[in-house]
C-alpha cells in the first residue's frame, strides 16, 4: 500500500511505497527523502540522459511468477564515462530487485543477507577471485565507482546527489551475477544472473521510443556528415572526416579534441552492411591498435561490429589474419594467475602465447565506451587454435579496473570479403597466426574416420582370419641324411654293430675306392589337400652349428603334374669376435607357399649341404596348411597408419613456426597443439 | 592426399584378404612350374628340370 505525500518542494503529489527510501517528483525533480512525518527535501536531479533504454516508468511484468512494477530508475556515470541505468523492480511481494542495464544486457539482482564476511574492497582486484565463503567463488569483471548523476520515481535506497558508491560486480557460471555495494559498512550483497528481458514480459511504461536505425548528424568540428547506427550506445565518435574525436552522449554530438590519427589502412569501410555466419552485421567502427616488442611495433585493427540484435561483436585483423571476437563473461573463464600458461576450459586445453600492453593509436567511427587515443590496456590471449581466449585489463581513473575476455574465431580472409561482398582477392596473410588453425592437423583429423573404419575392418579381417585358419599338419618328417645318400648308407654288418657308431661313414679299405655318393633326394607318400583357399607352409629344421643344409624341395600335383617349387635352408654360425660373441642365421626356416588346387599331391625333398658327409645326421620338415600370417595384417596396419604418420612431420613443423613467434614458445619447437 | 591414401589401404587390404581368404603368397623363395610326365616319371630329372628353370640353391 502506497503512502501518498507532497513534494517538499512544489506541492505535486508523491508516491512512497513500502522499501520506498526516496522519491522524485515528476514536475521539479525535486529528490525527496522519506522521513517520519513528511518528506525531506535532500536536493534536486539533474535531466535524465537518454540513454535509449526500452524500458520505462510504470512498466508492468512478470518474474518467477510475481508481478512487478518499474517503480524508479537511477543513472550512474561510469569513471570511463558513459551512464548507465538502474531499475528498481516492485514485485507484488513487497521485495525490490535490481535491474542493470548496461550496453543492451539486463542484469537483475535482489539483495541477499550474507552468509559468510564479505571481503573488503581492498581485497579484490578485476579478474581475481572473490570468496564468498558459503555464497560461493566468483570472479571480479570490475572494481570501480559509479557517481550519482539523475533519478525518477521511486528509490529503495538513500541516493544522495553527487555521491559516488564503490562498486564490485561479480561474475559466476552460466550467466550469475552479483554485486558488492561498498556504500554501506558492511557492504551490501546482491545475487543473481543476466536475464533476458522478453524473460520479464514487461508491458506498458513511459518511454520515448527506441532510436532504431541509423541517423544522420553533422561533426561539430568539420560539419561532415556522421551516420550513427547505434545512437542509444554511442559514447565516443571519432570522425573520418576531420579526426576529431566526438561526445555522443545524451544523442548530441560535442568536440572532445582533435586527433592524430595513423593513416587508416583498412579495407571495411564504416557503415559497410554484409552478412557473416548467417547474421547481418554492420561496420560501425575502426580502431587501430598496436603493441610493442622487442622495439618493434606490431599493430592491427579492429572493426566493431553491430549485429541484428543491436549486440556487438569484433572482427581482427593482423597481418592479414582475421577473426572475429564475441564477449565472454568473466565468470564463464576459470581463474588465471600470471604464471599460468594453460588454462581448461570447453574442453580444450588454451596455451597461453602472450601478454602485451595494447595501445589505441586510431579511432574511426562509433563506439559504445569512451575510447580515447593512447588507451592502454593489458591483454592476454590464450590459444586453442582455431579459438582464443583473450583477457583485457583496464585500469580506471580513480584507482577501479575491470577485466573483460573476449572470444575469437579464426576466420579464412576469403570468409571476409565474401561476408562484405570485398572487390578482388584478399591479401595472403603473412607467417602464421596465434590460433590460425594446423591446416595438417585438419587434414589428419578429416582422415581419422577412414582410420578408425580401416582399424575396424583390419581386426575383423584378423579375427575372421584366426577362426578359419587351422594350421593343419600335412606331413611331418625327420629325414636321416646318412640313410637318404646313397653312398654313404650303412652296410648290414655296420647296422648290427654295437661298437662302432653307426651314424657315419666308417674308413674305405685301402684297395678299394670309396663310392662317390649320389644326391640324396626323398618323396613322400601322396599327400591329400581338401582345402584349395588357404595357404601352405613348409619348414625346416636342423641342429646345425656353423655349417648349413639347403633343401631344395617341390609339392607336385599327381594329376595336373603342377609343382609349387621352393627353397629352405637350416644356416647356423656362432662365435667370438674381439670379445663379443655373436650368431648369424637360424636353426629354422620356413616359407610359405600359395593355396593350391585340392587334390593328392607329393612332396620331394632334396637335401644339400656343404662338402661330402652332411654336418647333421638329420633333419625335420613340416608341411603345414592354414598358416596364419601376421605379415599381411602388418603391412595393412602400415598401410592404414603410414599416411597419417607422414602428416605428422609438416603438422608439428606448423605448430613449431607458429609458437616461435610466442612468448611462451616451448624450449624444443614443433610443439603439438 | 586422400588418394594416395587410399591407393595405400587398397594395397594392404588386398594383399591382406587375398592372403586370409584365398590363400596367395607373395614373398619368399617359391615358384611354381609344370613339370612334364617325363621328368615326374624320371627322379633324377628334377633336378636338370629345376636347374635348366633357373630354380636351384646352393651355397
Amino acid at each position: 500500500m502506497s503512502i501518498l505525500a507532497s513534494c517538499p518542494s512544489c506541492g505535486a503529489a508523491l508516491s512512497f511505497r513500502p522499501g520506498t527510501m526516496v522519491a522524485v517528483c515528476s514536475y521539479c525533480k525535486a529528490l525527496a527523502a522519506r522521513r517520519d512525518r513528511d518528506p525531506e527535501l535532500i536536493g534536486k536531479v539533474a535531466d535524465l540522459v537518454d540513454t535509449g533504454s526500452p524500458l520505462g516508468l510504470g512498466a508492468s511484468g512478470t518474474y518467477a511468477g510475481r508481478a512487478f512494477t518499474l517503480a524508479g530508475r537511477v543513472q550512474l556515470k561510469h569513471p570511463l564515462g558513459g551512464t548507465w541505468d538502474e531499475w528498481y523492480l516492485a514485485l507484488d511481494d513487497g521485495r525490490w530487485g535490481w535491474l542493470a542495464e548496461a550496453q543492451g544486457r539486463f542484469y537483475l539482482t535482489f539483495t541477499q543477507a550474507p552468509h559468510g564476511t564479505l571481503p573488503p574492497a581492498e581485497a579484490l582486484h578485476a579478474g581475481g577471485l572473490a570468496d564468498l565463503g558459503p555464497d560461493g567463488q566468483w570472479t571480479v569483471g570490475e572494481i570501480s565507482d559509479a557517481t550519482f548523476h539523475s533519478a525518477e520515481g521511486e528509490i529503495p535506497w538513500a541516493v544522495e546527489p553527487g555521491a559516488t558508491y564503490r562498486f564490485a560486480d561479480l561474475s559466476g557460471k552460466n550467466g550469475a551475477f552479483a554485486t558488492l555495494d561498498y556504500s554501506e559498512t558492511p557492504p551490501l550483497f546482491f545475487l543473481g544472473r543476466e536475464i533476458p528481458l522478453t524473460d520479464l514480459h514487461i508491458q506498458g511504461g513511459v518511454r520515448k521510443p527506441t532510436r532504431l536505425g541509423t541517423q544522420g548528424l553533422n561533426c561539430p568540428k568539420c560539419g561532415g556528415a556522421l551516420a550513427l547506427h547505434a545512437p542509444d550506445q554511442t559514447l565516443r565518435v571519432g570522425c573520418p572526416n576531420c579526426g576529431s574525436l566526438l561526445s555522443a552522449e545524451g544523442g548530441k554530438l560535442a568536440f572532445l579534441k582533435s586527433l592524430q590519427q595513423p593513416h587508416q589502412a583498412v579495407v571495411i569501410a564504416l557503415g559497410a552492411e554484409g552478412t557473416l555466419n548467417g547474421e547481418k552485421i554492420t561496420c560501425i567502427g575502426q580502431l587501430r591498435r598496436t603493441c610493442t616488442l622487442e622495439g618493434l611495433p606490431y599493430p592491427w585493427t579492429e572493426y566493431l561490429l553491430l549485429d541484428s540484435q543491436h549486440g556487438f561483436k569484433w572482427l581482427v585483423e593482423g597481418d592479414g589474419h582475421w577473426s572475429l571476437a564475441v564477449a565472454v563473461p568473466p565468470g564463464e573463464v576459470p581463474q588465471v594467475d600470471e604464471s599460468q600458461r594453460n588454462l581448461w576450459m570447453h574442453g580444450h586445453n588454451w596455451r597461453r602465447f602472450q601478454d602485451v600492453q595494447a595501445t589505441v593509436e586510431g579511432v574511426w567511427g562509433e563506439f559504445y565506451w569512451a575510447v580515447e587515443q593512447g588507451e592502454r590496456v593489458l591483454v592476454s590471449e590464450f590459444v586453442a587454435p582455431p579459438k582464443s581466449l583473450t583477457r583485457e585489463r583496464q585500469a580506471h581513473r580513480g584507482g577501479g579496473e575491470e577485466v573483460n575476455w573476449s572470444l575469437s574465431t579464426y576466420l579464412e580472409p576469403a570468409e571476409v570479403w565474401a561476408a562484405f561482398q570485398l572487390p578482388g582477392t584478399p591479401p595472403t596473410p603473412e607467417g602464421i597466426g596465434s590460433f590460425q588453425p594446423n591446416p595438417h592437423k585438419t587434414a589428419l583429423a578429416k582422415s581419422a574416420l577412414w582410420i578408425v573404419g580401416a582399424l575396424g575392418l583390419l581386426l575383423i579381417l584378423v579375427m575372421a582370419e584366426s577362426v578359419t585358419h587351422k594350421n593343419v599338419e600335412l606331413f611331418s618328417k625327420r629325414l636321416d641324411l646318412i640313410e637318404l645318400t646313397p653312398g654313404l648308407r650303412k652296410s648290414p654288418v655296420d647296422a648290427g654293430s654295437k661298437a662302432i657308431p653307426a651314424r657315419r661313414p666308417t674308413a674305405a679299405a685301402p684297395d678299394a675306392p670309396p663310392p662317390e655318393p649320389q644326391e640324396p633326394v626323398f618323396f613322400s607318400g601322396p599327400i591329400e589337400i581338401k582345402d584349395g583357399h588357404q595357404n601352405l607352409a613348409v619348414t625346416l629344421s636342423a641342429p646345425v652349428d656353423n655349417n648349413w643344409v639347403e633343401l631344395e624341395g617341390a609339392l607336385v600335383s599327381e594329376t595336373s603334374g603342377v609343382a609349387e617349387l621352393f627353397l629352405l635352408e637350416s644356416s647356423y654360425y656362432s662365435g667370438v669376435d674381439g670379445g663379443e660373441a655373436w650368431t648369424e642365421g637360424g636353426k629354422t626356416e620356413t616359407v610359405f607357399l600359395s593355396a593350391v588346387p585340392p587334390g593328392t599331391y607329393v612332396l620331394r625333398l632334396a637335401p644339400s649341404w656343404n662338402g661330402k658327409f652332411p654336418p647333421v645326421d638329420f633333419i625335420d620338415v613340416e608341411l603345414r596348411q592354414g598358416v596364419m600370417r601376421w605379415l599381411y595384417p602388418g603391412l595393412a596396419l602400415l598401410a592404414i597408419l603410414l599416411v597419417p604418420f607422414i602428416m605428422i612431420f609438416p603438422m608439428a613443423a606448423f605448430e613449431g613456426r607458429r609458437w616461435q613467434e610466442s612468448m611462451y614458445a616451448p624450449k624444443s619447437s614443433g610443439g603439438g597443439d | 592426399m586422400r588418394i594416395v591414401y587410399l591407393l595405400f589401404l587398397g594395397a594392404g587390404f588386398s594383399l591382406l584378404t587375398a592372403n586370409a581368404f584365398f590363400g596367395r603368397e607373395f614373398f619368399g623363395q617359391r615358384r611354381r612350374a609344370d613339370l612334364p610326365p617325363s621328368v615326374r616319371q624320371t627322379p633324377g630329372a628334377y633336378r636338370t628340370f629345376l636347374h635348366n628353370n633357373g630354380f636351384h640353391g646352393g651355397k
